[in-house]
């Protein structure tokens, strides 16, 4: 079979019109193979160098924090987590059938583990996916020898943040928590890493954390680090390491012991707290917030129905209580009084009528005692809480004289910008103005005098108060921070000397704000009013302050959160929040204070039945099981007094 | 030996010399000893070729309608019983090896439409009507290698029948038929033949591969395997794309970015010229075939090289879709490999034939 003698001119044209094709075709590959390997070789080159290079964020290990003798209040401990590689696995079914029980997995737990092991998606298949985290001793030993069967599994270390005190420290310790998107774009973190969020773990986050070191190298598609082969020539150009530096152990002022007496002392309330310093430094040596939350959860693993019960909890467990401001009542009328003998209106030895009301323009002011307490000089007066004796102190002072003087003992400003610190209120007519429904009336520089109408405290405000009560007149700012370590003590050789120590440690000192004001012998006067407040035999509100081995001095605050018709006042018949607040600010011994202890109960109910026991508790058992404030004679009378 | 016998030959064989080469190169990640086993498949294409090379012409043209119609069985059985792999059933499996019923197709319907257009000449061209036996004959295996899925293939079919149709003569009103049923036929069958990952890789290619870990990942780091070779590649089993395993299928689909990024422009283009040299040579023994039968088969021939080689280069460079189509004799795979070698034995047989009347 030959050609058609028509087809004969054709058969080649049509050959090469193919051929000219196939010609064009690959003169088009050429081109774009040229254009490829040429014009974007740069370009394309870079691209292959970041495929294989592996840049690695090394983090420095969070450093420790103590308490003023080196009980741990935060450490890191060794963590196990287990992960998952699906495309290591050999036997999926047994892998499932093996890890249940470590695990205790549910069906549903199951499922979703077949459905990993199974997965076609590339990058899930390539990546190790977190399995199960903080895994026991026992558990990781399990799995190690299930991975030799089935392969896929991966241990990973970490550190994972403790809290030990718990609950108790769990306010001013603070917890950890991943950056947010704001925090990761404007400092230098990683997604992975925890910062402090809460406490002193977030006031000094920039000690304890340590500085990133990070470590480059070459690997494959999986993710494996590559040194030989293809991967010398540029194993050789990239690889390089930067050690982390770990972050500075803390030492604070807090007393752990004083933590927990503290703590446990608000044991029947359900919302307060309490501040214990050392009038002599500013130095805080316990803050509790009532009702407390577990740090360790906060640092790891918050469960969901945990976090609900913490955000359902009408107490408020995720606010300290300690710089949050409230109404002070009557423990602010040694403001008014000290202002008072500096503005030279008033002779503290000078009776004064005190009646159960005290009418002001169109208005009736009350005493918290209807019978009133009749003519009585500033220790009367303190003592037995006499309204109207500082009503009168207040309208002849008005409340912008009253407000300078409160401002110099520290109210009105954040001390120490921990957790949210309220500065607070201290009213002038300025404020009240722009505030209050009404403007400024001159009965707010009555209210103003026994700590009501506008005037809020923080009880650590209070604590800095009558710390510069007890210290005759030095306003000493909140001391948290007590020495820091720059290099971990277990990583030397043997123990420190002395001169390595005090290079090594760097000591924090305490800072004066200011002097009051005031002459030496105006404070020791409110200081000796503060002492009758506790005991005097007849009017004391504070008596159930009174420590047994010796003498405190302090004031009592009941302040009115609700104006409340006579004869409903009775507690137990009051909503929570109705109720009043219950204050005991108080400094020990009288003589020579080392101890302020400001108790504050949220709607708690009596500054006197209620606060002035448990600051009693906390200023005895610091006495005896933290260290001895008292006098030895002193402690002799406990023992007399307790055998009667 | 003419010099086109000895073009043939030379090109084919450093093909072959270049493939087992590249292979070499290929370690770790499950593709060790490819090299070997490529060589083995050369053997036994080559010994398969030296059969078909020597069968009497007429016999080949007798037994073409046996072997299109096994090659629908073989095609048929695959959808019933084949082993399936990345969600498509393409191959037979032996036990000891695969077998891709597809790869041998492709010559039975050479041979197959060059028996019938050699028996069915038409010097005033081809009517509408005429055409209806040349689609059936294209159409079945189409069909059932589309079922499987295979887009690739089916493409393959397409491009070599209606390459060697234009080997034909039409008339006018069945080339605008043609294209009318073209255009009326490409919309309806993107909307209900292609598959959502088939749409997808199409349309990867058009926007610029904006989804680097989807459809367009490998193609996007075939690219990059290509583009970093440069003028003289990275050397010898020094590619990072591909030692490191970032580029997958580097010994099959993908096995020209391997070359590419290990021999840089220089390797890319000598392999370019082999192909268009074998190809060329091919079209030259067909215009010097004794007859319409042996010029068809030639032409079909190289129409599967051309288009083989373009797609899967095409595709490796980023200018097509990615679809799973071999580069014949470089790719690593028995049933391509041999289906190649067996192309270029019809080829060798013809062109022994030239003389004869």
């Amino acid at each position: 079979m030959t050609y058609l003698a028509s087809e004969q001119s054709t058969h080649a044209q049509r050959l090469v019109r193919f051929g000219v094709v196939v010609a064009l075709s690959f003169c088009a590959l050429f081109t774009r193979l040229a254009y490829l390997q040429t014009a974007r070789f740069e370009e394309l080159s870079a691209v292959a160098s970041a495929n294989y290079t592996k840049h690695e964020r090394l983090f420095g290990e969070r450093g420790a924090i103590y308490d003023r003798e080196g009980r741990v209040l935060a450490e890191n401990r060794v963590a196990f987590d287990l992960l998952i590689t699906p495309r290591e696995v050999r036997e999926p079914e047994p892998l499932i059938e093996g890890i249940t029980p470590l695990l205790k997995l549910d069906r549903l737990g199951q499922l979703e583990l077949r459905e990993l092991l199974n997965s076609s998606d590339r990058s899930a298949r390539n990546h190790p996916t977190m399995i199960a985290r903080d895994l026991q001793h026992t558990q990781v030993s399990a799995l190690e020898d299930l991975n030799v069967k089935v392969g896929g599994l991966s241990i990973q270390v970490k550190q994972q943040r403790t809290y030990p005190e718990g609950e108790i420290g769990a306010h001013v310790v603070g917890y950890l928590g991943r950056p947010t998107l704001k925090e990761l774009k404007s400092r230098d973190l990683a997604p992975s890493e925890m910062v402090g969020r809460f406490g002193v773990e977030r006031l000094y986050d920039n000690l304890l954390r340590g500085e990133h070191g990070y470590r480059r190298f070459v690997v494959n598609a999986r993710g494996q680090a590559q040194h030989e082969g293809w991967a010398k020539e540029a194993s050789d150009e990239i690889s390089t390491l930067k050690a982390p530096s770990a972050g500075q152990d803390i030492y604070l002022t807090i007393d752990s012991r004083a933590q927990r007496l503290a703590y446990e002392a608000l044991e029947g309330y359900e919302s307060g707290a309490i501040v214990v310093m050392d009038p002599r430094t500013g130095a805080l040596l316990a803050s509790v917030s009532k009702p407390g939350f577990d740090p360790n959860m906060w640092s790891g693993r918050l469960t969901a129905d945990a976090k609900r019960a913490i955000d359902e909890n009408p107490y408020h467990p995720m606010l300290d209580k300690s710089v949050k401001s409230y109404f002070p009542g009557s423990i602010y009328k040694v403001v008014t009084a000290l202002a008072a003998m500096e503005e030279g209106i008033l002779d503290p030895e000078q009776p004064i009528d005190s009646p159960g009301a005290y009418e002001y323009g169109n208005r009736v002011f009350h005493c918290h005692k209807r019978s009133g307490h009749g003519h009585v000089d500033l220790n009367g007066a303190m003592a037995a809480s006499a309204d109207v004796y500082f009503y009168k102190l207040g309208e002849k002072m008005g409340i912008d004289t009253l407000a300078v003087y409160g401002r110099q003992f520290g109210f009105g400003e954040p001390l120490l910008k921990i957790n949210g610190e309220s500065a607070g209120v201290v009213p002038t007519r300025a404020y009240h103005e722009e505030h209050s429904r009404g403007g400024f009336q001159h009965g707010l520089s009555l209210s103003s005098a026994i700590g009501q109408g506008a005037v809020r405290t923080s009880p650590l405000q209070m604590a800095v108060a009558f710390s510069a009560l007890a210290n005759h007149g030095v306003v000493y700012r909140p001391q948290l921070l007590l020495k820091s370590a720059k290099l971990k003590m277990s990583l030397m050789e043997g123990p420190p000397t002395d001169d390595q120590a005090a290079q090594l440690l760097e000591r924090y000192h305490p800072e004066v704000i200011r002097r009051l004001p005031a002459s030496a012998a105006h404070i020791q006067r409110v200081r000796r009013s503060l002492e009758r407040a506790v005991n005097d035999p007849k009017r004391a509100t504070g008596y159930r302050g009174a420590a047994s081995m010796g003498r405190v001095a302090g004031k009592t605050g009941t302040a009115q959160v609700k104006t409340i018709v006579r004869g409903y006042r009775r507690l137990a018949e009051q909503r929570w929040e109705h109720r009043d607040h219950a204050w005991f600010a108080s400094f020990a011994p009288y003589e020579s204070p080392k101890l302020t202890v400001v108790v504050f109960l949220e709607h708690g109910g009596s500054g006197g039945k209620d606060a002035a026991p448990i600051a009693r508790k906390v200023i005895e058992g610091f006495h005896q099981e933290v260290e001895p404030i008292f006098e030895s004679h002193a402690r002799l009378e406990l023992f007399s007094g307790a055998r009667r | 030996m003419s010099r086109t016998h000895w073009v043939l030959l030379s090109s084919s064989l450093s093909l072959m010399v270049v493939s087992v080469w590249n292979l070499h190169a290929t370690t770790g990640l499950g593709a060790e000893g490819v090299a070997r086993a490529q060589l083995v498949w050369l053997g036994v294409g080559g010994l398969l070729a030296l059969m078909v090379s020597v069968i009497e012409y007429h016999t080949l043209r007798r037994l073409a309608p046996a072997l299109y119609t096994m090659s629908l069985i073989a095609l048929a059985l695959v959808l019933f019983i084949g082993k399936r792999v990345n969600g498509s059933q393409r191959w037979l499996d032996f036990g000891a090896f695969t077998v891709q019923p597809s790869e041998p197709a492709k010559v039975a319907l050479i041979l197959a439409l060059a028996a019938w257009l050699a028996a069915q000449p038409r010097p005033r061209g081809y009517a509408l009507p005429d055409l209806i036996p040349v689609a059936v004959i294209m159409g079945a295996p189409m069909f059932l290698i589309f079922r499987e899925p295979d887009l690739g293939h089916t493409l393959m079919m397409f491009f070599i029948g209606a390459t060697m149709m234009s080997y034909e003569r039409m008339r006018r009103k069945t080339v605008v038929g043609g294209l009318i049923a073209a255009i009326i036929g490409a919309p309806i069958a993107w909307t209900f033949a292609l598959k959502s990952y088939q749409k997808e890789r199409i349309l990867t290619l058009i926007d610029g591969r904006a989804d680097h870990l989807g459809a367009g990942w490998q193609s996007r780091q075939a690219e990059v395997a290509v583009g970093s070779g440069g003028l003289l590649g990275k050397g010898h089993g020094l590619g990072s794309q591909v030692a490191g395993g970032f580029l997958p299928e580097n010994h099959t689909d993908f096995v020209f970015a391997k070359l590419c990024e290990e021999q840089g422009l220089l390797g890319g283009a000598f392999v370019l010229v082999l192909y268009l040299a074998l190809i060329l040579s091919i079209l030259y023994t067909a215009m010097t075939a004794r007859d319409r039968f042996g010029a068809l088969i030639c032409l079909g021939v190289a129409a599967l090289l051309f288009w083989h080689v373009f797609m899967n280069i095409g595709m490796v460079l980023g200018l097509l879709p990615v679809t799973g189509v071999t580069l014949p004799l470089m790719s690593y795979g028995g049933s391509s490999v041999v289906t190649t070698i067996l192309a270029l034995g019809l080829v060798f047989n013809v062109h022994s034939k030239r003389h004869v009347f």
